[in-house]
């Protein structure tokens, strides 16, 4: 990402200097994930445009979103708690 | 006789809002910081339905059954966009509350601004976002003055329905400050979504036995209503850009972004976005109220789809008891956006351009009383365009409104990009602006039928980035405060 014959105090920063390697290649995994959440979401129609079979009371459009939107919640769950885990560790707080 | 009961369950709703709300701030500091930001500790729970309220507005309550009835499947966006709305912000939202607290920021504009060093920034902020709050407001004055209109039977006319509400609002927004819109939002957002689950389930069950079974016959009956694109009532393209500018604008908007201002740390921040998804389950019943109509009555005989709550419940059959506490529910998802909206809008108006306009600093005291009479400035503008307001005048109040996607562009290069430049930020901020102003007042025509935001953002990033390669860098020491929150 960085912009070549340029200063580097002016190149996109993602991370601060000094942030340990684990914690960047977390943090690129859940943003993929939630990226693909996002577009899966945004562009449902693709997947799941269909009303049969009916699930859990709903049509199965219905469905997959409330399955995605549960989806996000547990991936939210799952980076908060690393997060925290970390943050205990790096003594940050 | 019906009508008098309903009418006095909302009274007693409606003072005990009052209440809650005018008594919230009592005993706390005197600042503009506790007015604006809660003097930055509210907690989890707080926050979470300060920012949920935000979703179940009259829009959710009202437009979402509305939608479900009328659109169909194209409802499933508002499911889309309440779920994802806040994900962005775990980017830079924990970011803004540090630099909240590092630089002394209670709104969004106050860090824009002095990122990029400009004052004229600010008052453009400011401007855009108190026209696009007008918008807001006045699209909820129509849901609670209807509101009205269906409790009294026709009784209470327009004026009256959207006045009684807001004062209220206004009176509590006026002493209470931002506590006072929490700790309504809480008890209002608790109400209307017990109220929405029970109608929700009921009604798929009374009137069919079950919702499996309501989707079934709806599908036999229009094939079309529980799909998008092609044939049904909304485009491939257009559901999906306008989720996207949904999910990438909804953060942007001023009220929202300073309650990173508000909570007590990033880690509060974190939560409440992590909890936000279940907004989202909350809003299923709220749609199936709407699906559970369309066998019911034809759209010529309901007139608007908006309306398709109140004519389930005045053709059930109900005591006017429950009617009325679904009606105080329906008020309650009106009247906590209206507050969250008028407080914001007051603190932006003194933070944002009288004190940035003014040559002499304000004591705090005179800042808070200047916010306070904002925001009852504020109040009786916005009464007056929703009953006054002429065809261009809401014109130009829906470009302001589809213009909030466009301060996007502002926090991704302050927090990630220190080559951003102040004329970059200015001329990608008003380019993008005026791009959607000129599909607004159709100059020029909206291209494929993809979301005018999302166009207006990508001409906003260009501009941005190219005005900010060809000028001069701003001071190195400067923007690397912004990148290393």
């Amino acid at each position: 990402m960085a912009r070549n014959g340029e200063k580097s105090e002016y190149r996109f920063t993602v991370f601060k200097p000094g942030t340990p390697k684990n914690v960047k290649v977390r943090s690129i995994v859940f943003f993929i994930i939630l990226a693909i959440i996002i577009f899966v979401q945004s562009f449902y129609w693709i997947f799941a445009n269909k009303v049969e079979p009916y699930v859990l009371g709903m049509p199965y459009s219905m469905f997959f979103i409330v399955l995605l939107i549960i989806i996000e919640f547990i991936v939210l769950l799952l980076l908060y708690f690393l997060e925290g885990i970390n943050e205990r560790k790096g003594g940050d707080v | 006789m019906g009508w008098l009961i309903i009418l006095i369950i909302m009274f007693v709703y409606l003072i005990g809002v009052l209440f809650l709300g005018s008594l919230a701030g009592r005993g706390r500091a005197k600042t503009a910081l506790e007015y604006i930001a809660a003097s930055r500790n509210l907690g989890f729970i707080v926050t979470y339905f300060l920012m949920g309220a935000a979703i179940f507005s009259a829009f959710a309550y009202l437009g979402g059954p509305g939608w479900a009835y009328s659109k169909g499947a194209a409802a499933f966006y508002i499911l889309g966009y309440c779920s994802l709305g806040l994900v962005p912000w775990w980017l830079w939202g924990p970011r803004a509350h540090k630099a909240g607290v590092k630089y002394g920021y209670v709104t969004q504009a106050q860090l824009f601004a002095d990122r990029f060093q400009s004052k004229a920034l600010s008052v453009i902020m400011g401007i855009v976002s108190i026209l696009a709050f007008f918008q807001y407001i006045a699209l909820q004055m129509k849901g609670s003055a209807y509101i009205f209109e269906v409790a009294s039977g026709g009784r209470i006319p327009f004026w009256a329905g959207a006045l009684i509400s807001y004062v209220v609002v206004l009176v509590y927004v006026f002493f209470g400050g931002v506590r006072g819109v929490a700790w309504t939002n809480v008890f209002q957002g608790a109400f209307m979504i017990s109220v929405a689950w029970i109608l929700g389930l009921y009604l798929p069950y009374h009137l069919y036995g079950g919702p499996a079974e309501m989707f079934r016959q709806i599908n036999q009956a229009n094939p079309h209503h529980l799909l998008v694109g092609p044939g049904t009532k909304m485009s491939f393209a257009a559901y999906s850009s306008a989720l996207l500018v949904s999910v990438l604008g909804f953060v942007m908007w001023p009220h929202l972004f300073m309650k990173a201002y508000t909570t007590k740390s990033d880690r509060v921040l974190k939560q409440t976005i992590l909890m936000y998804p279940t907004f989202a389950i909350f809003m299923v019943p709220v749609l199936f109220i709407g699906f559970a109509g369309v066998l019911q009555v034809t759209p010529d005989k309901l007139g608007a789809p908006d309306r398709i709550l109140p004519w389930m419940f005045n053709h059930m059959g109900w005591s006017p008891a429950v009617i009325g506490i679904i009606l105080a529910a329906a008020l309650a998802a009106a009247m906590s956006t209206q507050d969250t909206i008028s407080h914001a809008a007051g603190s932006i108006f003194q933070q944002d351009v009288v004190e940035v306009l003014s040559r002499r600093k304000h004591s705090e005291k005179e800042a808070t009383l200047w916010i306070r009479i904002s925001v009852v400035g504020f109040g009786i503008v916005s009464y007056l365009i929703a009953v006054f307001g002429k065809q261009t005048l809401v014109a130009l109040l829906l470009g302001a409104y589809g213009s909030i996607v466009q301060f996007l562009p502002l926090a991704i290069f302050t927090f990630f990009w220190p080559r951003a430049t102040k004329a970059g930020a200015i001329s990608g901020l008003c380019v993008g602006v005026l791009y959607n102003y000129l599909i607004v007042f159709k100059v020029i025509p909206k291209l494929w039928g993809i979301h005018a935001g999302i166009q207006g953002l990508v001409i906003n990033v260009i501009v941005f980035i190219i005005v900010s390669l060809l000028t001069k860098p701003m001071d190195k020491e400067h923007v690397q405060k912004f990148v290393t929150l």
